[in-house]
Order: structure tokens, then C-alpha cells, then sequence
């Protein structure tokens, strides 16, 4: 059998060279080896790889000589047959043969091209990207619009539909959006206070418009109750700030040219500045117009404030100018060392206090029943009330009757009093006391037994009994005057008058009046100066023995609020001599939304106030029936 | 600016191995004896005092005065830093020159840290303010890089190009690996299959393969020259020694193949870490310039 083999170069220009030959074998071997028919230098050949025989005229069979396959017509095979008048395609690595009839001889012919190159590297390659980055990664172009495109959808466009789709709810009170992640959330700058926590992702709650700074009517939709108006004039607010100027009215000048107008509530409530409570209202907010104020608004009745280590007016206390019925009449004046007010009490501070005279040895007797074992304290006398921040009125029954007792008789070992605060009460009990008679006679002076000469004790009793007729006092209204006189118990500690009814024998009690808080206008919290003892601040206390001498401090002089309280950059007075300065801004005693209430401020991180006193019945000065002092 | 060559002390010898090499280049990072380095460093530290001794709001620096000024300038800033990318593509006559603007560029942009993270007051969160600022930093910082590696891996590329024999070209380096590759394929047709297979493996892979990572670390471990020598070696180990054994070419190419390739691919890793950062500089600016259209267009909208 004899077969064609065409082998195929290409010249470098690409033209076909072409080399016919005619191999006269039985079978025709396909192979590396250069003894085959049909040789193909190709390393994915084997060097006999497939051979080739006649079937019948028509038909050849090919079929590999190692377990290496072939491909026949695209299909791997390792066995076929090949019909040479249809032909077919047989490819051996990188080579490409091709089965047809010559038509000048008749025979089967294999046409034999190289399709693939001897090796990668003799492959075209573009030499201007071969050594880029190019093709290992995305294009610098294309990333760069994806990430740009990335984030103004993430963060613009989002956000945006956010804000549009929830926009119905804003000005509602409890209007919320539903829990999940809301795409304007990623525009906060910061985590809200603790106060508006619960605002959560709604940002519509405050950010009603967009381009529209944050409204106060936003505030309000919550803030209906809470939020007083400084004062109710807004126009005269406005022109006690006065038009800002210089730098300051060049950066109010931008601030109106962004729509963002001056004297909304945000202003001083800043908000995403971190949890936690909201950062104190700074100094500034407030000196901003009551600093000099006077020249902007003549009219004014407060003075111009700001600083308090340097620029705060003299603290005007309310007082106790006297009683009009059961109601105090309060009168506010300018503090000085030598104030005084209307209690209709007297009591000596010093005396009391003192740690050497009767008072101090009466304590020392009764061990264990006041605070300290040596001298009254003030908190033997006065409580603080449930807040802390102030002082519970002094109660005679809790704080002077143990001492000062009202007792007037004893029947059967039972002690009988006077009822504090009854004046009527009083003089009928003693009218009733009185009413008897004579003192019990005593036995061994029975009425049957007669007197025996020398019984000289008998005689003594009788004379005792005799003086003790004499004395006992018949009429109770003498004892009514007693008790209501110089010397007697009412008159210790009250002013009392003469122009009484009868119900009364014609004394009166003058109504005791016991100022709350002297401080209206600014708050000041004993609680936040439990640490300090009380004569720091209060120091003629001890020295005092008029019950109205006003002994709270003021703003300077020895125990007064400058002796640590400087401003709120820590200025102070030239005179002032501060040891542990306390820097105190405005808002540590004022409060712009003026209520009743304690200023709001930021939480204490201190620790909680320990008690200031020592609670009532827990065996500390206890009201001791005062029979058994006698 | 030094043109003209300092007169070496007259003590020291001058041998070709001291003397120093004077040169007229003068880098675009000291471009006009350091200026823009100058002008950054003295704003940055005017900024930095600003910061520390102008009186202000402890809270939300950005909304004061001071901060909606260093935000203003630090958004002028990127948009013009940015145009670095137009005005090298632009072939301009006249003062700036491009190397007065790229040093300008490298040296602002540096500057861009004191800005933008003074503008941030240090307030840092999970917000669109936050990605803007990062943003910034990470095209900074990729530039920071690419100053680096511009001002260092040059001279290894260099060093890695020459030899015995002279430089070598990239286009060379393809040459030298096809005349390999077809002395291999010459030298391999005698072997059996399972070794002229392991040549053929060798052929087939492109010089060029392996991902951005191998280009980078310049590992390939998938490598199928030198696992075609190592395994040569290993089946020839025990084969009797012949005097004529074709493997002994193969495996004397294959060593080659495998110098060439190891040089190539240093060229390739230094030519990547030249180039790779700007895959980052890039397309993170553009990043930037839309996060920070949305931060600029959030304040203003939640105002």
C-alpha cells in the first residue's frame, strides 16, 4: 500500500511550502521517531504513536500503538476507521492532519500542518502590556468609576431615598420607623446623647427638611412641656445679645447666607457628639447677652454677669421679713455680713455649739445620743431633705424637745407635757393641772393623829407640808404666766406678745418662719458640698448667738462661693485667694429653661451622695422622756 | 541645584573609587532646593497651631469656623491634587512645569493628612464622614508608596538587567526564552513520552502566567520548568550514565530556561510594585472625590 504524505512549513512572509512524498509500507506509523511515515516533532507525540493500514481499497483503520489517544474529526479516539474518499481531520498535539484522495494518483493522501506554535513563548506577545499589571487586574478606569459610582450610591443616593421615603413621619411625636438599617444613618456623625437614644435611626425626627437647618418647632414636637422659655419676649432676647460683630458677625453673616439662623434650641444642644448625656451649655452661650447687657437693654432689672471667678453682681438672698397670717413675707436683698431676718425664734448657734459650756457637758453625760461625743453638731438639729439639695425646717419635737422638755407634772410615774405650737392647748392643760387644789397630804400626817411633843421629824413634815400649801400654786393662771414669761419655756425660744385672746390668758406666739432656700434665682445643692464641713461656708456659726443673723455665705469674704469657685477658665479676683479652684460656668448654678428644679447638667461621675445625716430612730438622739434629766 | 562640582578636600586622593558623582538631576521631591516640602511643612505646622491655640468649640471642630475652613481647603486640595492625572497628559510650555507640579502634588498631598484629619476634630465613627477621610488616608498613603518605590526600585530594576554580557531589554528577555524554548524542543525529541511530556509542560506555560499575587512576591509555585528539571533529574537519577544522553542537553536548557525566567520575573515583580500602586492611588481617589461629595452633600442636607 503505498500513501502520499504532504508536509506543510510556513515561510516566515506566511507563504506554504509544500514536500510531497510517497511512502510505500504496509502501514504507516505516526510518531516522534523520525523513522515514521508520517514524523511529527511535537513532545505531545509519542515517538510511535498510531499507525495506519489498509482495511480494503476504501477504508483505512487507525489505531494508537501506546495507550496514547488521538483525536479523529474533534473526538478523541484510539481506534477508528477512516473512509479516504469522505477524508477526515486527525490532530497529534500541536499538529493537524488531514485524510483525503489525491486525485492525480488515487491515494490516500495525509496533508500535515503544524497548528500550534513549538511554545508559548512563540506566541505573538504584545510587548507594550506583556510586563503591565494590565491584564491581572481590573482596570485603573473601570475601578475607579465602580468605586465612585459604589459610593454614590451607598451613600448619597440611599441615604437620600431613606430620608424621602420616611419624610411623612417627621414632626410626629411617636412616629418611629421601622427597626432595621436605614441608609441615612451612615450621614450621622456621631452616636446621639443618652437622652435622644431612643430617636434611634430616625433622623427625620429632627432633620425635617433637607437644606433646612434643624427647626426648633423639630424640639417641640417632644419638648412640649419641658422646654421653658428663658424669657417670653423673644424680641427682647434678641436684643440682649445685640448684633454680633467683627469676626463674630462675619461668621454669622456665612452662617445666614447657609440658612442657618441664630437662636435655635441646637444651637446650645449640640447633638452626635457621642453617647453618654449631653456636654454642658458652655459659658459663652450666656455671656453672649448678659454680659454688659445693661447697654443693650437699659430697662433691665438684673445685672450684667460674666464670669463668675470675676464678673458675678453680689448675691441678692430672699428673706424672712415677717409673717403676714401663716405666710412668710420674703423680700429679696443685696447679701451682706451683717443681714438679718424675721424668724420669730430665738436660739444661740454659739451657745449650742460650744464645746466647753453646759450645752457640750450635757452631751458628754448622754453618750452615744448625738452625733459627736463632745458638742452638739449641726446635724443633731438639722436634716436635710429628701433631695439632699436643701434643709428640712427644724422640728422642736425631733430636734430640741430632748433637752427642752415640756413637762409640767407627773402622775403614777407618767410624765405630762405641754403641747408645742397649741397655745391654747397649753393653757388649758395647766388651767385643768391646777384646778385640784392642794398637793397630796402626805400619810404620817393623818388628819386622826395628834402631835406628840419631840417627834421632830414629824413636825418637820408637817412644817414642809405647811410651806408646800403655802407655795403650791392655787391659781393656774399664775402658772400660765409663768410658762409664757421671761424664764418660762415658751418664752426661751418664742417671741411672745400680750395681745392675746382668752383662750390664751391674752399671750400670743409669735408665728415661726424658717427659711427653705434663701437662692431662688440660681440652685445651689448642698449634696454637691457634703464633703466640706459645714462652718467652711457657714462661719459665724459657730460665734452667732442671734437666731436672725443670716448665716448663709455670699458670693466673697470668708466662707463665700469665690473661696473656691472660679470661673469657668479658672479666672478669679486679684484679692481672691482660692486653694482648690473649681472652675464653675454658668450652667453649674443656673439654668436657661428656669423651672424649680435642680439646672440640668451632665451626669456626676462622682460617686453617689453618702447620707448626709444620720436618719431619725436609728438610737441617735432619740426624744428621751426628759423626766429622767431631772 | 548643584552644577557645579564641590572641590573634593585636598587631602584625599582622587582615585575613581572616592570620587563622588556629581549630577545636575535634581528629583521632583527636592524639585527648586525643596520648596514645596518648605511650603507644606510650614503650613502643616501653622495648621497644627492653629488647631491647638485658636479658641474653640470642643465639640464638632468640623462645624466651626476653623473647620468648615480646613474642610473647604482640604476638598480644593483633592480636586486639584487630582488633576495631576489631566496635566501630565497635557504637554503645556510655561513656568509649571510638570516636575514643579508633581513635587507640588507629592508635597500637598502630604500636607492633605494635617488637613483632613484636623478637619475631623479626631472624631472618628461608622459614617460617611469616617469612609471619606479613609479614603483620603489610603490614597495618600498609596501615594506615600509610590514615591517610595519610584525613589528605590529603579536601581534594582536596573541591577537586575545587567549581567556579564551587558543590559538586557524586555524584549531581549522574550527572545532569550523563545531561542530556550526551541533548542528545548529540538533537544527533547528524543526522549521517551514521559519525559519529552514534562519538556512539553515546560513549552506550553506562558512566561507570563501566575496571578497578581505571583507577580508581586514573584513565587510561582505552579512553575512547570523548574518541576520539569527537578523531575528529570529525579527519574535520570538512577539511570546509567550514557555518554550521549539527549537528557543531559535538555536538563542543561532547562536550567537555563529556568535563570532567564527568574530574572524575568524580578523584572516583572519590581516592574508591578511600580505600577501596582496606582491600581490603589487611582481608582481611590475617585472613591474619595464621591465620598466626599456625599459627605459635603449629607451636611448640608441633614444642615
Amino acid at each position: 500500500m503505498s500513501f502520499v504524505v504532504r508536509q506543510i512549513a510556513l515561510k516566515s512572509s506566511g507563504e506554504e511550502i509544500v514536500r510531497r512524498s510517497v511512502v510505500e509500507a504496509a502501514e504507516l506509523v505516526i510518531g516522534r521517531d523520525a523513522s515514521s511515515g508520517i514524523h511529527l516533532p511535537d513532545l505531545a507525540v509519542d515517538p510511535r504513536h498510531a499507525r495506519i493500514r489498509a482495511i480494503d481499497a476504501d477504508t483505512l483503520l487507525i489505531e494508537s500503538i501506546g495507550d496514547q489517544p488521538f483525536t479523529v474529526n474533534g473526538r478523541s479516539t484510539s481506534q477508528t476507521e477512516l473512509e479516504i474518499d469522505i477524508g477526515a481531520e486527525l490532530a497529534f498535539g500541536g499538529h493537524r492532519i488531514t485524510l483525503a484522495r489525491e486525485a492525480e494518483s488515487g491515494l490516500p493522501a495525509f496533508t500535515v500542518r503544524r497548528v500550534e506554535a513549538v511554545s508559548e513563548s512563540a506566541e505573538a506577545i504584545d510587548l507594550g502590556s506583556a510586563y503591565t499589571l494590565q491584564k491581572l487586574l481590573p482596570g485603573k478606569r473601570l475601578s475607579a468609576w465602580g468605586f465612585a459610582a459604589l459610593m454614590l450610591i451607598a451613600f448619597l443616593a440611599v441615604p437620600i431615598w431613606s430620608w424621602a421615603t420616611y419624610q411623612p413621619l417627621a414632626l410626629h411625636k411617636d412616629a418611629r420607623r421601622p427597626a432595621g438599617l436605614h441608609g441615612d444613618t451612615a450621614w450621622s456623625s456621631g452616636t446621639l446623647s443618652t437622652a435622644h437614644k431612643n430617636l434611634g435611626g430616625d433622623c427625620q425626627a429632627c432633620h425635617v427638611q433637607a437644606f433646612v437647618a434643624v427647626r426648633d418647632n423639630a424640639c417641640m414636637t417632644c419638648h412640649k412641656t419641658d422646654a421653658h422659655q428663658h424669657i417670653a419676649d423673644g424680641g427682647r432676647l434678641l436684643k440682649a445679645r445685640g448684633e454680633p460683630t467683627g469676626f463674630a458677625g462675619f461668621q454669622r453673616a456665612v452662617a445666614s447666607a447657609f440658612n442657618k439662623p441664630a437662636g435655635r434650641c441646637v444651637d446650645c444642644h449640640t447633638e452626635h457628639e457621642g453617647a453618654g448625656a449631653m456636654p454642658a451649655t458652655r459659658q459663652q452661650f450666656c455671656t453672649d447677652c448678659h454680659d454688659g447687657m445693661k447697654s443693650r437693654l437699659s430697662d433691665t432689672k438684673i445685672a450684667d454677669a460674666a464670669d463668675f471667678g470675676t464678673a458675678h453682681p453680689q448675691f441678692r438672698p430672699m428673706l424672712v421679713t415677717g409673717m403676714q397670717g401663716d405666710k412668710p413675707l420674703l423680700q429679696r436683698a443685696v447679701w451682706s455680713g451683717n443681714l438679718r431676718e424675721n424668724t420669730g425664734l430665738k436660739f444661740t448657734h454659739g451657745q449650742h455649739l460650744s464645746k466647753t459650756n453646759g450645752v457640750a457637758q450635757m452631751v458628754r453625760r448622754r453618750a452615744g445620743e448625738f452625733a459627736a461625743g463632745d458638742a452638739l453638731g449641726c446635724k443633731d438639729c438639722h436634716q436635710t431633705d429628701s433631695g439632699g439639695a436643701r434643709y428640712k425646717p427644724v422640728e422642736m419635737e425631733k430636734a430640741c424637745q430632748s433637752c427642752h422638755a415640756l413637762t409640767f407634772d407627773e402622775i403614777g410615774g407618767t410624765f405630762r407635757t405641754l403641747r408645742h405650737g397649741e397655745p391654747e392647748q397649753v393653757v388649758a392643760d395647766l388651767r385643768a393641772a391646777f384646778r385640784g387644789g392642794t398637793p397630796p397630804r402626805p400619810a404620817s400626817l393623818s388628819g386622826m393623829a395628834r402631835r406628840i411633843p419631840g417627834n421632830a421629824a414629824m413636825q418637820a413634815t408637817a412644817t414642809d407640808y405647811a410651806r408646800a400649801v403655802h407655795f403650791y400654786p392655787m391659781q393656774a393662771d399664775q402658772a400660765v404666766a409663768q410658762v409664757f414669761s421671761k424664764g418660762g419655756m415658751c418664752y426661751d425660744c418664742h417671741n411672745v406678745g400680750r395681745n392675746g385672746g382668752a383662750g390664751t390668758a391674752g399671750f400670743t406666739v409669735q408665728k415661726v418662719a424658717q427659711n427653705g432656700r434663701y437662692y431662688n434665682k440660681g440652685w445651689f445643692d448642698h449634696k454637691d458640698h457634703r464633703k466640706s464641713d459645714c462652718a467652711t461656708c457657714h462661719v459665724k456659726a459657730a460665734t452667732s448667738n442671734d437666731a436672725d443673723a443670716v448665716l448663709i455665705p455670699g458670693l466673697e469674704g470668708p466662707g463665700g462661693c469665690r473661696s473656691c469657685h472660679v470661673g469657668e477658665g479658672g479666672a478669679k479676683l486679684a484679692s481672691a485667694t482660692v486653694k482648690e479652684p473649681v472652675a464653675s460656668g454658668c450652667a453649674m448654678c443656673h439654668e436657661y429653661h428656669m423651672d424649680s428644679g435642680e439646672p440640668w447638667k451632665p451626669a456626676d461621675k462622682r460617686k453617689k451622695p453618702a447620707l448626709l445625716t444620720a436618719t431619725w430612730g436609728a438610737g441617735l438622739h432619740k426624744p428621751r422622756h426628759p423626766a429622767t434629766q431631772r | 541645584m548643584a552644577t557645579t562640582p564641590a572641590p573634593a578636600p585636598a587631602t584625599r586622593r582622587r582615585t575613581g573609587g572616592t570620587r563622588e558623582r556629581q549630577s545636575t538631576h535634581e528629583g521632583f521631591l527636592v524639585h527648586r532646593s525643596g520648596r514645596w516640602i518648605k511650603i507644606s511643612a510650614t503650613l502643616a505646622a501653622a495648621l497644627i497651631l492653629l488647631y491647638i491655640f485658636v479658641p474653640l468649640p470642643p465639640q464638632h471642630f468640623g462645624s466651626s469656623w476653623l473647620g468648615y475652613t480646613l474642610g473647604t481647603v482640604g476638598a480644593l486640595l483633592i480636586l486639584w491634587l487630582t488633576m495631576l492625572g489631566m496635566r501630565k497628559r497635557a504637554i503645556t510650555p510655561g513656568g509649571w512645569s510638570l516636575k514643579a507640579w508633581t513635587s507640588a502634588h507629592v508635597w500637598l498631598g502630604v500636607l492633605l493628612i494635617v488637613v483632613g484629619t484636623l478637619h475631623s476634630g479626631f472624631a472618628f465613627g461608622w459614617n460617611v464622614h469616617t469612609l471619606a477621610w479613609a479614603l483620603m488616608m489610603i490614597v495618600i498613603v498609596s501615594g506615600i508608596f509610590g514615591v517610595t518605590a519610584y525613589a528605590t526600585l529603579p536601581r534594582a530594576l536596573s541591577a537586575n538587567r545587567y549581567d556579564a554580557e551587558g543590559a538586557i531589554t524586555e524584549k531581549q528577555m522574550i527572545e532569550a526564552l523563545r531561542s530556550l524554548d526551541r533548542q528545548l524542543h529540538d533537544a527533547a525529541q528524543p526522549l521517551d513520552p514521559e519525559c519529552a511530556h514534562l519538556v512539553g509542560r515546560s513549552l506550553e506555560q506562558d512566561p507570563f502566567t501566575g496571578s497578581i499575587v505571583n507577580r508581586l512576591t514573584g513565587r510561582y509555585p505552579q512553575d512547570e520548568t523548574r518541576k520539569a528539571a527537578a523531575e528529570l533529574r529525579r527519574l535520570r537519577a538512577h539511570r546509567p550514565r550514557l555518554a550521549d544522553d539527549p537528557l543531559d542537553k535538555v536538563d542543561a536548557l532547562l536550567t537555563r530556561k529556568e535563570a532567564m525566567l527568574a530574572r524575568m520575573r524580578r523584572h516583572l515583580r519590581l516592574k508591578g510594585w511600580l505600577q501596582a500602586w496606582l491600581y490603589v492611588h487611582v481608582p481611590m481617589t475617585f472613591a474619595l472625590i464621591a465620598a466626599l461629595s456625599a459627605h459635603i452633600v449629607s451636611v448640608f442636607f441633614y444642615w
